[in-house]
């Protein structure tokens, strides 16, 4: 990861910033010590640094009112700290996971890859590589979201704080604030002028280790030799194997933006927002129906699951195709595809808590 | 004159401590209270903290690079530093960090205390058991100080929603305990006569 950075740093001429970035940051209120002086955050606009999105996506609030949401979460700057140099081991290594552990996968090419949940939570944020693509696969235990963001050259660490108890990420070229959901930047005491742009994002796989390497037996998992000495066996908020502690009450640890009681707080929804706006589809019902029609910012999508995985996916269906699933198959104007696979444009879509999708999509639409 | 009679006092009381320091570290029974309590503290306190708690199994040491600069870096909370070892033997998975060090500190004054705590409850005509069991009252705040360390962690197992002043106050636990202990040993140290043991 250093290694990494000082390249980058190297290249941009910026050589004074590099003894800057590794260093902790001893204050959880505090600023960081690139923050004053340093001019990383006029030197390097965010967009020649990380790979951004064409158009922004939507944000609750203006971005200062977004910064006033902040708090400190407890640790300090990378307290929690991000897996750098990650290994991986073959499914049959994989002996510290049990069959109902959540792990979140990815398929990228030839690349299958599991990155278990047991260790995100201490982690929150890998920085890693999907073939030759620099990504950051990231995690926020208090809103169960889990979403991968290209990154470029630059790495990705734990700010320490939260909005709307969602991670705050930072990358660590531009000290750029990146609230997790929202994907887009914001001003922050690192950076105060980031400018507006969203991440590029690709979609992970919540399910468990049995689903996942039921469907992906050749798949990879993220080792527990992260470089960290961490206790893989204990979930300092819970147990998702059986779900229990912080995932299953309706306690949060800090304030919401919003609150609606439509579900309780930690249900979970398959949500999917682009530029025009937000959806939120009840996971639940999803399983059980197969198929569930709605609208994304006035466009008719269609959600579908897929059973083998636990999962869900959103498609826009502006035309308004019939779908219709057999439980396992999907059929498209008649045609049978994988759930994943539909001859429709997919939108990225993630698992989050009902009480996280609503505090940053309060307009969202919703289908129970 | 008010001033040096407070000081005189003071120092005699420190003295006395120290005496009865020696004495609970030399009898037998008492260094015995002074050292089980002061291990049941510190295997309370890594708990709580997370650094020794059940794993994921096997037997494996594991030490990270650069430890020595790890060792100072802080982690989840207030005076919470990174583990630099992790030590897995069957079901239990230890984590040495700067941690422990500091909770062996405060496990030692908890020892004392109750130590010098037993010493005054074996001297019911100097000292009243309910004055006594000051020592063990000032063993709560040392239990806390090991939550302090777990950072907002802790609120949801009281159900209390964490504020800045809140996430504050933890970084005041542990110096706090340490002032109650030293201060509980010099109060309950005073009242031993330790020409009486």
């Amino acid at each position: 990861m250093r290694v990494t950075r000082r390249r980058f740093v190297a290249a941009a001429g910026l050589g004074a910033v590099a003894g800057c970035t590794g260093s902790a940051d001893p204050g959880a209120g505090g600023t960081s010590s690139t923050s004053t002086g340093s001019g990383v955050e006029e030197s390097i606009p965010v967009e020649d640094v990380v790979p951004t999105a064409d158009r922004t996506l939507p944000l609750p609030m203006a971005r200062d009112d977004l910064r006033a949401h902040a708090v400190s979460g407890g640790p300090p700057k990378d307290g929690i700290p991000s897996i750098d140099d990650p290994t991986f081991v073959g499914s049959a290594n994989a002996d510290f996971l049990n069959p109902g552990d959540p792990v979140f996968g990815v398929v990228h090419g030839d690349v299958v890859k599991a990155y278990p949940q047991k260790i995100l939570v201490r982690h929150e944020i890998v920085n890693d590589h999907l073939g030759d693509r620099p990504v950051a696969v990231t995690y926020c235990p208090l809103t169960g979201t889990v979403q991968g963001f290209e990154r470029g050259e630059t790495t990705f660490g734990v700010s320490g704080r939260l909005i709307n108890n969602n991670l705050v990420m930072y990358d660590r070229a531009t000290e750029t604030w990146w609230p997790q959901i929202l994907a887009t930047s914001i001003p922050g005491p690192w950076n105060e002028t980031p400018g507006t742009h969203s991440l590029r994002e690709f979609g992970l796989v919540w399910t468990t280790w049995r689903l996942w390497r039921e469907r992906h037996p050749d798949t990879t998992v993220l080792s527990t030799d992260t470089g960290s000495a961490q206790n893989y066996g204990r979930d300092p908020y819970g147990s998702y194997n059986p779900t229990r502690g912080y995932y299953e009450n309706g306690t949060t640890l800090f304030g919401t933006l919003t609150e609606d009681d439509r579900f309780d707080r930690k249900h979970v929804v398959l949500g999917a927002r682009i530029p025009d706006g937000a959806v939120a589809f009840d996971k639940a019902p999803l399983l059980e129906r197969g198929v569930m029609t709605g609208e994304l910012g006035g466009t008719p999508v269609v959600a579908v699951a897929d059973s083998d995985l636990d999962t869900g996916y959103v498609y826009l269906n502006p035309d308004g195709r019939p779908v219709a699933s057999d439980g396992e198959r999907v059929s498209v104007d008649g045609s049978s595809h994988d759930p994943a696979d539909l001859p429709l444009a997919r939108v990225h879509t993630f698992d989050a808590m009902w009480f996280a999708w609503h505090g940053y999509y309060p307009e969202t639409d919703v289908y129970a | 004159m008010s001033t040096r009679d407070g000081r005189s006092r003071v120092g005699a009381a420190v003295s006395r401590t120290l005496t009865v320091t020696r004495v609970v570290l030399r009898r037998r029974d008492a260094s015995a209270v002074a050292a089980a309590t002061g291990l049941g503290y510190l295997l309370v306190y890594l708990y709580a903290l997370g650094h020794l708690a059940p794993g994921i199994g096997g037997v494996d040491v594991t030490v990270v690079s650069d430890a020595f600069a790890t060792f100072f870096r802080p982690a989840l909370g207030p005076l919470s530093f990174r583990p630099v070892a992790r030590v897995s033997v069957g079901p239990i998975t230890y984590l040495f960090s700067l941690n422990t060090v500091l909770g062996t500190g405060v496990a030692a004054l908890v020892g004392l205390n109750l130590g010098t705590t037993y010493l005054a409850w074996r001297q019911p005509s100097t000292c009243g058991v309910g004055t006594s069991s000051s020592g063990v009252l000032a063993g709560i705040p040392a239990v806390l100080s090991g939550t302090a360390c777990c950072g907002p962690v802790v609120l949801f197992a009281l159900g209390v929603q964490a504020s800045g002043i809140v996430v504050t106050a933890f970084q005041f636990l542990l110096p706090a305990a340490v002032v109650l202990l030293v201060g509980s040993l010099v109060l309950v140290g005073r009242r031993v006569d330790p020409t009486a043991i």
